[in-house]
């Protein structure tokens, strides 16, 4: 299993080139759908410079579990902005809008998601960034694009109003229930995710041609292309898609069962193989040459599908998940417990393939964040650093990108172009910050 | 220059889907095999290249992948599950048995002339075969070789048995336990089997590691742009989905709190929530305080709730405030209809106490709702396919806009082997003689 190309792969991390070396990225982008797409890219070596309206910045910044912010920042800031330059430019301001100019000209991509129109309005459009930069790649990421009925109608989304209007909750919840909203923000880091896939495209495109372009996206939009077999499905037999809880209703079997111990296991044992390994395990070999469950699409069928889940159902009641995650590696199907973040955060695997990566950030000290889940194995994407108080990189950013005398720095602050933290939770640096850490151009 | 045109009306004339084919493909210069079995991950990474115009081969066993019989229910049209009907989109379909010597010679001829690789095995499974990514890559130094598996190829779990399912990767993940409806106050699993970790999506698990990939896939290009060299990716599929949480993680390591479910509020702060109302239900989203604020006076309570006097969002995001206000809230949606309220939203935007400040009210749609959404039939999401072997089907598709390389869908599937002539005569100069005896041998 190719052993000498991942061995040490963890610990020789940082040891190799990453992929988008050499690529700048601009971004406007609030909440998540906006930062998680350039999150990516900086995960994979882009360089990010995130333009936040001071003093508060994004609005990501007041969102925390039960109001619990770890170390004065929001817990949900630190998962899309990793390896970000940070700098507080209102755009509503003319001279702010020169320097994002100023950067556009140099860089190699454009993020935002405001809603459709209001970039133009600030001097910094698509349109306005082509007299500046051809070569740019410029994506907005909205809720309904940016034209048709709702963009017009300047319907504000989110994460939520995707998930209902794309019909992804109401097919997400146990049959007879009401909708049920997804517990992760799905339709925006989905949406960014696969926003990153029309970015790279187009990059590979550039590399070619040496053409940039604009790309739109639309987060209901998103989540529907992921919701397969629903569609045809609608088209064909002229019937909605109906919700079935746990149950996969496009593989048999496969669903979550309730265990001795009251906690839950997800099963699948489809192939014929896999089925009959399963029974074996359950003690009751004979049940794979069951008439009803003889092939995977006859296991599929209703009644047959309801009965075999029954069966496995009175059996898993009997065991732990631990029980049969083991008979699942001997018998050769597919099962694990319902895993909490607990579990997930002490995964010794993920631990072991540094999916699970130890940060040592100047402001928050050591905790482990997620790494980018695809290992390159000759340039590995990783964590550097984590988020940073708003405006934390203007002078950084001013002075090395752009290469500004401190007179033309002062005049920029003055007018209000430029400017830092609110002293407020979520915006401000962590209590024990010593003025000094992580600051790239530290006169002190 | 004149008036200038609108915004939407200009970017419409360069990026609207039915202009597709007046334009230029971004990745037509790029040949892929997909050699996934029994996942949806892979075909849906190789669909994401294929709607570019990359040329992706896509390769089966000689009976065919068994994903394709993984289909709702076990309906079949034309002879194809609805999954597969959906991801088979311009790929060549060709058949080749890895299990015999002179297939996997063919195969390394394949592998010599292609940019990208994607295979699903169980780790090993190639090597063994002696098709790994380290073999092939003396063939084809040039070659980009993407593995997705359920552990990934190292780590200590690397070796199990286990097969891949999409259920299974939604419990492993951790996005299931804290996902679903809370229990009721002295209930029991027993009184309320639909109050339990619940999934989502249909394979949003297989999505998300087929979508992560498809972007390490064009990092790794854009790499191989600069340097001449191939790599080897490694994707395990919950790693893929867990990156997509948010927050959790950082809560238990900063506060030892592990997420539990939380029905349709959020976690994550207030206001943002799907409500019940006369018919059906909407979303809520009002996530800075002036949102919220402006929903209570849609409502009629500004004075009854002191709205005027609220002063931080984070003083109702606690559990025991969200779970009151959201008795109070839902008492008053219960009285409109899903389409009242939705009006009151966009009205209160235009003459409200606190317009233009407009509180997000989104409906709550099946997926048959949104399957006959006007908006997004205008945008090309559900505009039918005219496929010569399966006639006009729907599927998912225009998922975002480009001006310049926009997708497209030029079929939607094909039977397994349908383009076994065309593929084989073209990189491997087979011609129908020399087939028909491959074709005798079993190896084709």
């Amino acid at each position: 299993m190719a052993e000498s190309t991942w061995r040490d792969y963890k610990e020789t991390k940082f040891h190799k080139p990453l992929p988008l070396k050499g690529i700048r990225v601009l971004e406007v982008c609030t909440l998540l759908l906006g930062p998680s797409g350039p999150g990516f890219l900086a995960r994979l070596g882009a360089e990010v410079i995130k333009c936040e309206v001071p003093p508060m910045g994004d609005t990501l910044r007041s969102m925390a579990p039960f109001s619990y912010f770890f170390k004065d920042q929001s817990t949900s800031l630190i998962r899309p902005n990793p390896n970000k330059y940070w700098i507080g430019l209102d755009l509503h301001k003319p001279e702010a809008q020169k320097v994002f100019l100023e950067l556009a000209a140099k860089a190699d991509i454009i993020e935002e998601n405001l809603r459709p129109g209001v970039m133009e309005r600030w001097n910094v459009g698509y349109r306005q960034i082509l007299e500046v930069n051809p070569r740019i790649i410029y994506i907005a990421k909205t809720g309904f694009g940016q034209w048709g009925q709702y963009a017009e109608e300047n319907r504000p989304s989110n994460d939520g109003a995707a998930q209902g209007m794309s019909g992804y909750a109401w097919i997400s919840r146990f049959p007879g229930r009401p909708p049920l909203k997804n517990r992760l923000y799905i339709c925006d880091s989905y949406g960014a995710l696969l926003g990153e896939v029309a970015v790279l495209a187009a990059l590979h495109y550039r590399d070619r041609t040496g053409k940039g372009q604009y790309i739109e996206l639309s987060q209901s939009e998103a989540i529907m292309r992921t919701m397969s077999w629903v569609w045809p499905y609608q088209q064909i037999t002229g019937k909605c898609a109906e919700p079935a809880g746990n149950r996969d209703v496009s593989i048999c079997p496969a669903d979550t069962f309730r265990c001795a111990d009251d906690s839950f296991v997800a099963i699948a044992a489809p192939d014929d193989e896999e089925f009959r390994g399963l029974c074996r395990a359950m003690g009751r070999p004979e049940l794979a040459d069951d008439p009803r469950f003889k092939d995977h699409l006859t296991r599929l069928q209703e009644e047959n599908a309801v009965e075999i889940l029954r069966i496995i159902a009175e059996w898993a009641r009997t065991k732990t998940p631990e029980e049969i995650e083991r008979l699942a590696e001997e018998y050769g199907f597919a099962a694990s417990r319902v895993c909490s973040i607990k579990d997930v955060v002490e995964n010794e695997h993920s631990r072991a393939r540094g999916f699970l990566t130890e940060v040592d950030d100047p402001l928050l000290g050591e905790f482990l964040d997620y790494e980018f889940p695809v290992m390159m194995s000759k340039t590995s994407p990783r964590v550097r650093w984590s988020v940073r108080p708003v405006g934390f990189d203007n002078e950084f950013v001013m002075k090395y990108i752009l290469g500004k005398s401190d007179e033309e720095i002062r005049q920029l602050y003055e007018c209000g172009a430029l400017g830092k933290w609110a002293q407020v939770r979520g915006r401000r640096p962590p209590p024990d910050w010593d003025g000094r850490a992580g600051l790239i151009l530290s006169h002190e | 220059m004149g008036e200038q045109q609108r915004w939407q009306d200009w970017i419409r004339e360069r990026d609207d889907p039915r202009i597709a084919s007046t334009k230029p493909e971004a990745l037509d210069d790029l040949v892929v095999l997909d050699l996934s079995y029994k996942s949806f991950a892979g075909c849906y990474c190789s669909s994401l290249l294929a709607e570019f115009g990359a040329e992706v081969l896509r390769i089966e066993p000689p009976g065919g992948d068994f994903i394709r019989k993984c289909t709702p229910y076990g309906i079949l049209y034309k002879g194809e599950g609805l999954n597969y009907l959906s991801e088979g989109r311009n790929k060549f379909h060709i058949t080749l048995n890895l299990e015999k010597p002179e297939g996997r010679e063919l195969l390394k001829g394949l592998a010599a002339q292609a940019d990208v690789l994607i295979e699903t095995f169980r780790p090993g499974q190639m090597d063994e075969w002696g098709i790994g990514y380290e073999t092939l890559r003396e063939i084809n130094p040039r070659l980009i070789y993407a593995s997705i598996t359920p552990f990934g190829q190292f780590g200590p779990k690397s070796h199990s048995r286990m097969p891949d399912y999409d259920n299974v990767i939604q419990a492993r993940s951790g996005n299931q336990y804290d996902n679903g409806e809370m229990l009721p106050e002295g209930k029991t699993y027993d009184d309320c089997p639909w109050a339990v970790p619940t999934k989502a999506g249909p394979w949003i698990g297989w999505v998300v590691a087929g979508t992560y990939m498809a972007v390490g896939i064009l990092a790794a290009l854009h790499w191989r742009e600069q340097t001449g060299e191939g790599q080897a990716l490694d994707v395990a599929t919950y790693e893929a989905y867990t990156s997509l949480e948010d927050w959790a993680a950082i809560w238990y390591q900063g506060a030892g709190v592990v997420s539990e479910r939380f029905g349709n509020l959020n976690i994550g702060g207030w206001l943002y929530c799907f409500a019940p109302t006369q018919d059906g239900a909407v979303f809520l989203g009002g996530l800075r305080l002036e949102m919220w604020q402006a929903f209570a006076d849609m409502l009629g309570k500004w004075d009854e709730w002191g709205a005027a006097e609220w002063k931080d969002l984070a003083d109702f995001s606690t559990r025991e405030e969200q779970l009151k206000w959201a008795e109070l809230v839902f008492a008053e949606t219960r009285k409109y209809t899903t389409e009242e309220l939705v009006r009151m939203a966009v009205e209160y935007g235009q003459k409200g106490r606190l317009a233009p400040i407009t509180p997000v009210v989104a409906p709550v749609c099946s997926p048959q709702e949104a399957m006959r959404d006007p908006n997004w039939l205008d945008r090309g999401i559900f505009t039918p396919v005219q496929d010569p072997v399966y006639g006009e089907v729907i599927v998912a598709q225009s998922q975002y806009k480009l001006s310049e390389t926009p997708i497209r869908i030029k079929w939607v599937c094909r039977p397994v082997g349908y383009d076994n002539e065309y593929i084989y005569l073209k990189y491997l100069g087979l011609g129908p003689r020399r087939l028909k005896r491959l074709k005798e041998a079993g190896v084709i």
